[in-house]
């Protein structure tokens, strides 16, 4: 149903799903290039390695955004966001990718979109503090299909 | 003539007279002087009566008679007084009275002048005394009509006055400057205005050149000789601008010349000059207070759509979690209908802060590589699946177009995006064509013409006018039917006027209805670095003509023993790079983790035997970043073809990072085609270039 609309918000890609267990958190492109890296199609063992490693990845840089939170350091904040937002992007998980994008901003005393100042430190730190919460959520949801995906029923 | 004419001229009129006293004073020369006096004295046209020293009416002239409408038996021998008042035009009795008694006590002619008559008429009455040895002989006693020239005195009297109020007008009015100047330019009069204005004195300035006022850029360029030829031409010359004082202080002026002329012939100019700086002051201050309160409106829009959209990413992340949750029938459909209008308001929301950041003026377009044919494929490839079963999507490209331009690739994607969601979302079956041509180029830089047809529903005759003017959409029932905010196509408008260019409508022709919506942006062509442009001329020599056309296999083909090196911090990000490089065929891919690593590997490695053949680059890195790292691998004389990898390849960064020393550049995530293209580019160029200098 999220077809598409009179003009596409293009700030985020707005990934169409193929695989419609994964809803619209995952850019089909992207993901179906990862997937095409797999040797054996049954295994998948490249693609699941690389997925699992982000899940861990994720988990630590969000116990790092946790932490530079609790120290109001939005620099190391935005530095994190970013960081995420590379990997996520290339996995094409398109709504954590946007949420750091976000955080990015956020961090760096911008607005959502990184195109005003936010000259209020507070203000950017509570910005921060609900996306990374947001983050966390888009990623639960989309860890979840993805280990639906792996068939992995361990979580 | 008294002494001649007198002795000669009374006696004829005794021939006239019928009195005794005529009789008397002859002496005999009658007939020697008769008829001149008698025809002169009956003849002239000025009505005249011949008075003796009794006062007694001895002659009168023909033109008297008529005058007076009297005959002669009624006038002759009678006193003049008795006549006075009836039917000739004399002032009161005492008046005629005043008069011949002077003339009588000072020998002199008494003229009463103006006399008005109840028709209109002016007349004067002039008393001559004709005196002869001290002793009154005649009185001479004319009336005539002086109307005509009563008329022009009057006449000269009241243009005097006028002059006369119009020249104190002009000197006395203080708020314009009016003054004349000669046929050459020169001041050559000065009035109180123009000193209260200009400070200068009538002293100071008249003789001089009336370029005085002007400053200095525009008497170089002759503005005040220009006006004059102006005025000459148009017969006037009206000018705003800026105008000097006595002390060098300038002031807003409105400058009126007129060319003056007596007779046909130029005798100068009027200038009428008027300050205005405070009215342009007070305008200024208009036009700002309006542009500021205009501005905060706008930014007003552009933070409130954008502090709505916050919280309605948290509503629509929550619904989706919500759904997932398990609902039965009833809560799923109600669900979904929450999910829809949120998703309708967010569009809508997203479409009013573009709006309000387009009407602020704080929306810009970015500068950047693009490549529109990719563009264009990718857009087309999102709407594949969502086209409706019985629509076809197609696509057609000009090959002409080149890969690489400089331009807004998120700006121009919107654009398609939005004229294909359209086309789309307007056509239930048939088929939507995508065509991309180069429409004109020159020296520096490219129309590309975008054109989106379809077989749709097709717009109204009606609604063509208001297409592209926002919140407005052609049918409510389409509205309804369709959805959308009305804001998309006045939004694709502004942004194709941004990039220079047009936006526009035509039905579609093809015989099955429909729509065409095309537009129009000027790109510029990317500067080709310097080993592009050492390729360049190897291709003029005819070194190389083949142009493989798949690049994947080209790739493939010339990976073998290639080395690159590949900066990324991110392990992730690492690993996926290195296993694509590899299923392209690239073996030996050295990674660094972070900027430093990169530096000092591509150093070392650059005096071994096999140095890094290319060296993708990340951007945001620990310890030094991209550029900083290229920045020192060209320092170190080290010629590698660097391309960046980042997310933020927008906005004139991709320019930036050309300028500090790399070669091109990739968006992330990375694109594997994309990838392809641009590792055939360089790897393919430095093939060459070795081959070049060992062939060369």
């Amino acid at each position: 149903m999220p077809g598409p609309t009179q003009t596409q918000d293009v700030r985020s890609e707005d990934g169409s799903a193929g695989f419609p267990e994964f809803g619209d958190s995952i850019d089909q492109t992207t993901f179906e290039q990862i997937l095409e890296m797999d040797d054996d199609e049954e295994e998948r063992e490249f693609s699941k390695s690389i997925v699992y490693d982000f899940f861990t990845q994720a988990e630590s840089t969000f116990q790092k955004m946790d932490a530079n939170l609790e120290k109001k350091d939005l620099a190391q904040l935005s530095s994190l966001g970013h960081f995420l937002k590379g990997s996520s992007a290339t996995l094409g998980l398109t709504k954590v990718k946007d949420s750091c994008e976000k955080l990015q901003h956020f961090g760096a005393r911008k607005d959502e979109t990184g195109t005003k100042e936010e000259p209020d430190d507070e203000k950017s730190l509570r910005n921060c503090k609900v996306t990374i919460e947001q983050a966390k959520t888009e990623f639960k949801e989309v860890e979840q299909a993805l280990r639906r995906f792996y068939r992995d029923d361990s979580s | 003539m008294q002494d001649q004419d007198g002795p000669n001229a009374l006696p004829s009129l005794s021939t006239l007279s019928l009195s005794d006293n005529d009789k008397r004073e002859n002496h005999g020369q009658r007939a020697a002087s008769t008829g001149l006096s008698d025809r002169i004295f009956a003849n002239t046209p000025v009505p005249t009566v011949i008075l003796d020293q009794t006062l007694t009416i001895r002659h009168v002239s023909k033109s008297y008679y008529a005058l007076s409408s009297r005959t002669p038996e009624e006038l002759i021998g009678e006193n003049i007084y008795g006549f006075v008042e009836q039917k000739v035009p004399v002032p009161d009795v005492a008046t005629v009275r005043g008069a011949i008694e002077t003339a009588i006590a000072t020998g002199n002619v008494q003229t009463i002048h103006d006399i008005p008559t109840p028709d209109g008429s002016f007349y004067s009455m002039r008393t001559t005394p004709i005196v002869e040895d001290g002793e009154l002989l005649y009185i001479i006693f004319e009336i005539e009509n002086t109307t005509q020239e009563h008329m022009r005195q009057t006449e000269l009297r009241e243009q005097l006055s006028i002059n006369e109020t119009f020249r104190i007008l002009v000197e006395t009015v203080k708020d314009y400057a009016i003054f004349m100047l000669d046929p050459g330019g020169h001041v050559s009069t000065w009035n109180a205005g123009a000193q209260n204005i200009k400070q200068y004195t009538r002293e100071d300035i008249v003789g001089k050149h009336f370029s005085n006022f002007y400053g200095d850029e525009d008497r170089a360029a002759d503005k005040p000789g220009k006006e004059l030829v102006v005025a000459l031409r148009d017969g006037k010359c009206e000018d705003e601008g800026w105008r000097y004082r006595k002390d060098g202080t300038k002031f807003w002026a409105n400058v009126v010349i007129t060319p003056v002329y007596r007779n046909d012939i130029l005798i100068g100019f009027s200038k009428v000059t008027r300050d205005l700086t405070e009215r342009r002051a007070a305008e200024t201050r208009l036009i700002s207070a309006y542009e500021e309160s205009d501005k905060l409106k706008s930014e007003f829009l552009a933070n409130m759509s954008h502090e709505i959209r916050t919280p309605m990413h948290g509503m629509l992340t929550a619904l989706t979690l919500l759904i997932d949750t398990g609902l039965n029938a009833e809560q799923k459909e109600l669900s979904s209908i929450i999910s829809d209008s949120g998703r309708v308001l967010l569009q809508l929301i997203n479409d009013v802060l573009d709006y309000s950041k387009l009407a602020s003026g704080s929306f810009s377009v970015g500068s950047g590589v693009v490549c529109i044919p990719d563009i264009i494929v990718s857009v087309t490839r999102h709407f594949q699946t969502t086209t409706k079963a019985a629509t076809r999507l197609e696509t057609s490209l000009d090959p002409r177009i080149p890969q690489t331009l400089e331009g807004d690739a998120l700006r121009y994607r919107q654009i398609v995006q939005n004229l294909i969601a359209n086309a789309v979302k307007f056509t239930e079956s048939g088929v939507v064509t995508v065509t991309l041509t180069l429409d004109e180029e020159s020296g520096d830089s490219l129309t590309l013409l975008t054109e989106v047809s379809d077989t749709g529903i097709g717009v109204p005759q009606r609604a063509v006018g208001t297409l592209f003017t926002p919140f407005t959409q052609f049918d409510n029932s389409a509205t309804k039917r369709y959805g959308g905010t009305g804001l998309g196509l006045s939004i694709c408008k502004t942004l194709a006027e941004l990039m220079g260019g047009q936006i526009g409508f035509r039905p579609n022709d093809g015989g099955e209805g429909g729509s065409v919506f095309w537009f129009t942006v000027k790109l510029r062509p990317v500067r080709r670095v310097d080993s592009v442009e050492k390729l360049s001329s190897l291709q003029a020599e005819g070194a190389y003509t083949a142009q493989p056309t798949d690049p994947l296999a080209e790739v493939k083909r010339i990976a073998t023993g290639k080395r690159l090196l590949l900066a990324e911090d991110n392990q992730i990000n690492s690993r996926v790079m290195l296993r694509t490089l590899k299923s392209l065929g690239f073996v030996s891919v050295d990674p660094a983790m972070d900027g430093m690593q990169a530096l000092s590997m591509v150093k070392q490695e650059s005096i071994s035997i096999k140095p890094y053949d290319l060296v993708l680059m990340d951007i945001n890195m620990p310890l030094i970043d991209g550029v900083t790292c290229t920045v020192e691998i060209r320092k170190a004389g080290i010629d590698v073809p660097i391309v960046a990898m980042t997310a933020n390849a927008l906005k004139g960064q991709a320019e930036a990072y050309l300028a500090k020393g790399m070669d091109d550049y990739i968006t992330k995530p990375v694109d594997r085609g994309l990838l392809v293209k641009v590792l055939a580019r360089w790897l393919r160029n430095k093939s060459m270039l070795d081959v070049g200098t060992k062939g060369g």
